[in-house]
C-alpha cells in the first residue's frame, strides 16, 4: 500500500479550493491530496517523523550529551541522600533514582515505544487481514470457526493474561510485541471479515468467479485492495494503543527488562519520587502523551481523508 | 520456616524497603515524646496494606503480627519498652516473676534445667475471667507443631527442649481436625516441659543454651487457653475467637480489611511490668498499599501510625531537613539486602565455587550507591561482615576494603583474570520485581559490568523469588540463578547467633527449607556454630560467633552491603512513641494520644 501512496503522491495536486479535472484518480490519491491540505495532519505527521528521527539518532544524541542510557552518575546525578537531581545544563531533563540521565533515557525509550508500537501493529494487522479475509470470503464452517476464535480473543482479560504469561515465560521485548499483537489482531480481523462478507457479494466478484479466477486470486486481487483504506485507518489508530499497552506492560514490570529504558519503565521508576522529582515523571509522561496524541490525530486525519463512510470503493489498481 | 521472619519482610510487597532495625544512636530523633504525662483514651489508628500472616500466636511470623501480638498476648519473658537499644534487645520477665539465673536457682548448675515461676494477677478475658497458668504455657508450646498451621521456626524449640522433637514428629501424623489435635495434646507430653503446679513451669534442655530466654520471648511461646483446643489452629473460626491476656483484646477481625482492639478488662497494670493501657482502642485498617498515601494520611492526621508500609525513601530527606519531630530514625541491627552466591551453579564452569572468583566480586560493589537507594548515608552504613552491630559476636571486620566503600572495579577485574577469567563472567541474577529491589539490582549490575561481569536479569515476584529460585535446590543445581540479593531480619536481636549465622551459613541444613540458599558449607564454620550454641552465656559464645563471621568472610561466602536504619512516622497527636525493634514499629502498648 505504500507503493500506491507513493505513486499517488507523484501526481500533481493543485492548491486547496481548486477542483482538479484530472479524471481516473484512485481513492488513495484523492485521500492523499485531502491529507496534505489538513494542517493538523501535517503537524501530527511532522511530530511522528521527528520521533522516528530521534529514535533512529539516539546513539548520536547520546554521543553529543556524553551520557549513555544506562550510565549511572552517582556523584553528580544524585544527592547524597540518593534523590534525583533536577534539570541542569548537564542533565537537561534531570536524573532518575539511580543518577541516570532522564533525557537520554526518554530518547532511547522512543526506540522501544516505536519498535513495539509499529511492529506489534504490523503483526496484528497482517494476522487480522489474513484471518479476517479468509473467514469473510470463504464463509461457512471456516467463517464460524474463525469468527468464534476472534470473539474468544476479544473476550480475554488481556492484562491478566499478559501478567500470567509473562510470569511463566519471563518478560522480554519480543514477548511484549507478541502479546500486544495477539490482543490487537482480532479487532482488525472482525472489521476485515465484515467488509469481505459484503464485498464478496458484489457483481464484479461474481464476474471474476465466472471468468474462472481462483479463490486466492479473487481474495488477493479483487477483495484485498478494497480493504486497504479502512485498514490504514485502523493501523494508525492501533499504533498509539500498542504504544500505551507497551508502556503499561513495562510499567507493571512485564515488558522491557531494566536497565533498558522504555517510557513505561521510567514512569514506573518515577512513581516513588513524583513528590520530590517532578522531572522524573513529567518528561517521559509528556513523551508518551505527545506520541499517542500525534498518532491519534494523524489517524483521525487519515480517516477523514479516506472517508470510510464511502464504501463504494472503486478498485484502485 | 517458609514464613521465616526475614522472608516475611521481604515477601510482603508492601514492606517496600524492609528497612532495618534500630535502636538509639547519635541520630536518634529523640521523638520518644515523654514530655507530657500519660493520657487515657482515644482510638489509635493504624493504616497499611495487608493482613497479618496468621492470627494464631503459634504461627504468626510477620513483623506486623508481632506489632499486634504485643497488645493481646503475653509470654514468660519479653522485651522491655525502652529507647535504650542495648536494653531493648535483652529479655525481661513478663509473666515470669524474674529472670532465672544459676544464682536464684532458676537455672541448674549444668545449665540444662530452667525452673520458672509465674506472676499472679495475669488473667484471660474468658467468661468468667480466669488466671493464666503454667499449663497454658505448656499448651502454647504443644500447639507449635500442630499439623495444620505449625510454627515457622520449629528448630528453635526442637533443637533445644528435651522431647520436643519426638512430640512434634508424633503430632505431624495426627489428622488435621480440632478433635484429633486436642486429643493428641491432652494425651501426649513434651518430656522436657512440665508444670508441677499452676504457677511453676520446668524446662529441660538437651544442652545449655544461652539464648533460651530469647527463644521463650518469641511470641510463638505465648500462653494458649484451653479454649483454643476447640478450633483448628488459625482457621477462620479460630480468628473470630482469639483470647487475650494482654492489655487489649481483638474485638473485630475482618480478613484483609480491618482489625480492631479494645481495652481488655481482665488485664491489670499491676500484673504487667512491660505494657500499658493508655488508648481506649486500636483500629488497624488495611488495603492501602501505597506507602506515599499512608504517609500523607499520617501527615494530615487522618491516621496515626503505619501498619506494614514504610516511610517512602524519597520523603525522608525532606522530613529530616525540616526536622519533622514526627519522624523517628532508629539505628540498624539488620543486614539488608546482601548478595548471595549459588555455590551449586554449573554456569561459567562452576566459577562461583572458586574462592578467588568470589573474593574478586567482593571488591566490585559500590556500597555507598546501594545506601543511596535506601535514603543515603544518614540512614545506611556500609557493612563488610555477617554480623551487624548490636548482635552477639560483632567486631568490625573488613577483609575487602575499597576506597570510600565505593568499590574497586580494577582490583576485581585483576583478581578475576588471576582466577582464570580474564574475559569476565556471565551471571544469572534473579531479583524481586518490587520495591527498591529493581534499583539495587541495576546498581549491582552496573558495578559488575565495570568488573567485566555480564549479568542477565531475571525478575520474579517475591513469592517466586524464594519459592522457584532461592529455596529450590534443584533449580540451583541447574544454574537457574547465580547471584541474588535477599534480605534478613533476625528473629531477635542481641544474643542471636542462632537467628543469623546458623540459619544463613550452616551448610548441613541445606535443602528446600534452608535459608542457606547458596549452599555455603564449611566444616570450620559448622563446628564453630555447634560450639557457640553450646556455651552457657552469650559472653562465652561471642568470640566463637566472631570467628565464624571471620571464616565466612574469608571464604567470601556472600557480599554484605549495609545495615539500614529504620524510619518510622507517627501523627502529631501520638505521644510516648517507643520503638519496638522486634516488630520494627512503635510499641502499641506504650503510646497515648494528645
Amino acid at each position: 500500500m505504500t507503493a500506491q501512496l507513493g505513486t499517488a503522491a507523484d501526481t500533481p495536486v493543485t492548491p486547496a479550493g481548486v477542483s482538479t479535472p484530472i479524471a481516473g484518480r484512485g481513492q488513495l490519491a484523492l485521500a492523499w491530496s485531502r491529507l496534505r491540505k489538513d494542517r493538523m495532519a501535517l503537524l501530527a505527521g511532522t511530530v511522528i517523523l521527528l520521533l522516528v528521527a530521534i529514535a533512529l539518532a539516539a546513539p548520536l544524541i547520546a554521543q553529543v550529551t556524553g551520557h549513555q542510557p544506562d550510565e549511572q552518575f552517582r556523584q553528580t546525578g544524585l544527592t547524597s541522600a540518593g534523590l534525583p537531581v533536577g534539570p541542569s545544563r548537564e542533565f537537561w531533563f534531570g536524573t532518575d533514582n539511580l543518577g541516570r540521565d532522564v533525557f537520554i533515557r526518554v530518547v532511547y525509550g522512543a526506540r522501544i515505544s516505536l519498535l513495539v508500537g509499529v511492529l506489534s501493529t504490523v503483526l496484528a494487522v497482517a494476522a487480522g487481514l489474513v484471518i479476517g479475509l479468509t473467514a469473510g470470503y470463504l464463509g461457512g464452517a471456516v467463517d464460524s470457526t474463525l469468527a468464534r476464535f476472534m470473539d474468544l480473543v476479544l473476550s480475554f482479560p488481556l492484562l491478566l493474561f499478559a501478567i500470567a504469561l509473562v510470569s511463566v515465560v519471563g518478560p522480554s521485548v519480543p514477548l511484549a510485541i507478541l502479546v500486544i499483537a495477539f490482543f490487537s489482531w482480532a479487532a482488525v480481523g472482525r472489521i476485515v471479515r465484515g467488509l469481505a462478507l459484503s464485498i464478496k457479494e458484489r457483481e464484479y466478484i461474481e464476474a471474476a468467479r465466472a471468468l474462472g479466477a481462483s479463490n486466492r486470486r479473487i481474495m488477493l486481487i479483487e477483495v484485498l485492495p478494497n480493504l486497504v483504506a479502512p485498514v490504514i485507518v485502523y493501523t494508525t489508530l492501533l499504533i498509539p494503543v500498542a504504544i500505551v499497552f507497551e508502556a503499561t506492560l513495562s510499567f507493571l514490570g512485564l515488558g522491557v527488562l531494566p536497565p533498558t529504558p522504555s517510557w513505561g519503565n521510567i514512569l514506573s521508576d518515577s512513581l516513588q519520587y513524583y513528590q520530590v522529582a517532578w522531572w522524573f515523571v513529567l518528561f517521559p509522561g509528556l513523551a508518551l502523551l505527545l506520541t499517542t496524541l500525534a498518532f491519534n490525530l494523524f489517524g483521525d486525519s487519515v480517516r477523514d481523508a479516506l472517508d470510510p463512510g464511502a464504501t463504494q470503493l472503486a478498485g484502485t489498481r | 520456616m517458609y514464613t521465616r521472619r526475614g522472608r516475611a519482610v521481604g515477601a510482603s510487597i508492601a514492606t517496600v524497603l524492609a528497612l532495618a532495625l534500630a535502636g538509639c544512636g547519635s541520630s536518634n530523633s529523640g521523638s520518644t515524646g515523654a514530655a507530657s504525662s500519660p493520657k487515657q483514651g482515644g482510638t489509635l489508628k493504624l493504616l497499611g496494606a495487608s493482613d497479618v500472616d496468621h492470627l494464631d500466636t503459634a504461627s504468626a511470623y510477620y513483623t506486623t503480627s508481632y506489632t499486634l501480638e504485643r497488645a493481646f498476648s503475653r509470654q514468660l519473658f519479653s522485651y522491655p519498652a525502652t529507647a535504650d537499644v542495648s536494653k531493648a534487645i535483652n529479655p525481661v520477665a513478663d509473666v515470669a516473676t524474674e529472670i532465672p539465673t544459676t544464682a536464684n536457682g532458676g537455672i541448674s548448675a549444668d545449665g540444662k534445667t530452667y525452673t520458672i515461676h509465674l506472676r499472679s494477677g495475669v488473667r484471660w478475658n474468658t467468661q468468667p475471667v480466669r488466671a493464666v497458668t503454667a499449663g497454658d504455657f505448656v499448651r502454647g508450646l504443644q500447639r507449635l507443631c500442630n499439623p495444620v498451621s505449625p510454627v515457622g521456626a520449629p528448630g528453635y524449640y526442637t533443637n533445644t527442649i528435651v522431647g520436643m522433637k519426638q512430640f512434634c514428629d508424633g503430632f505431624a501424623k495426627v489428622p488435621g481436625n480440632a478433635k484429633a489435635m486436642a486429643n493428641y495434646i491432652n494425651t501426649h507430653q513434651i518430656s522436657g516441659v512440665t508444670a508441677p503446679n499452676d504457677t511453676t513451669i520446668v524446662f529441660k534442655l538437651n544442652q545449655p543454651a544461652s539464648d533460651f530466654l530469647n527463644i521463650l520471648a518469641l511470641p510463638f511461646a505465648s500462653a494458649a487457653p484451653v479454649e483454643y483446643l476447640r478450633y483448628v489452629p488459625d482457621d477462620a473460626t479460630f480468628r473470630q475467637h482469639t483470647f487475650s491476656d494482654g492489655p487489649y483484646e481483638i474485638t473485630k477481625y475482618s480478613a484483609n480489611k480491618e482489625i480492631d482492639l479494645d481495652r481488655n478488662s481482665a488485664w491489670e497494670q499491676t500484673a504487667d511490668p512491660i505494657r500499658h493501657q493508655y488508648v481506649d482502642s486500636i483500629q488497624i485498617v488495611q488495603g492501602q498499599s501505597d506507602p506515599g498515601t499512608v504517609q500523607q494520611q499520617i501527615q494530615a492526621g487522618t491516621a496515626d501510625m503505619e501498619w506494614d508500609t514504610v516511610v517512602p525513601t524519597a520523603s525522608i530527606p525532606a522530613l529530616q531537613a525540616s526536622n519533622d519531630a514526627r519522624l523517628g530514625i532508629f539505628p540498624a541491627l539488620d543486614t539488608n539486602p546482601f548478595l548471595i552466591f549459588n555455590f551449586q551453579s554449573p554456569n561459567n564452569s562452576g566459577a562461583l565455587k572458586k574462592l578467588q572468583v568470589r573474593q574478586a566480586l567482593e571488591y566490585a560493589i559500590d556500597k555507598v550507591a546501594i545506601g543511596q537507594i535506601y535514603g543515603g548515608p544518614k540512614l545506611n552504613t556500609p557493612l563488610d561482615q555477617v554480623i551487624p552491630p548490636g548482635n552477639v559476636g560483632y567486631q568490625p571486620i573488613n577483609l575487602y576494603p575499597t576506597p570510600d566503600n565505593r568499590g574497586d572495579p580494577g582490583k576485581c577485574k585483576q583478581m578475576l583474570a588471576a582466577a582464570g577469567y580474564p574475559n569476565g563472567l556471565k551471571l544469572n541474577y534473579v531479583y524481586r520485581n518490587a520495591g527498591n529491589h529493581p534499583a539495587v539490582t541495576q546498581s549491582v549490575q552496573a558495578d559488575l559490568k565495570k568488573c567485566g561481569v555480564t549479568v542477565k536479569l531475571i525478575p520474579q515476584t517475591p513469592a517466586d523469588f524464594y519459592g522457584k529460585y532461592l529455596a529450590n535446590p534443584s533449580g540451583a543445581q541447574q544454574g537457574l540463578w547465580d547471584i541474588a540479593a535477599p534480605g534478613w531480619v533476625p528473629d531477635w536481636y542481641g544474643n542471636n547467633g542462632r537467628a543469623i549465622v546458623e540459619p544463613l551459613f550452616d551448610g548441613r541444613t541445606y535443602g528446600p527449607n534452608s535459608v542457606d540458599y547458596g549452599d555455603y558449607n564449611s566444616s570450620k564454620v559448622n563446628s564453630l556454630i555447634d560450639q557457640a550454641l553450646a556455651q552457657p552465656t552469650a559472653d562465652k559464645a561471642a568470640p566463637l560467633w566472631h570467628r565464624a563471621d571471620m571464616q565466612i568472610m574469608k571464604d567470601a561466602a556472600f557480599i554484605p552491603f549495609q545495615t539500614q536504619k529504620t524510619a518510622v512516622y507517627h501523627s502529631s497527636r501520638v505521644q510516648n512513641t517507643i520503638f519496638f525493634p522486634f516488630a520494627q514499629n512503635y510499641d502499641l502498648t506504650q503510646v497515648w494520644l494528645q
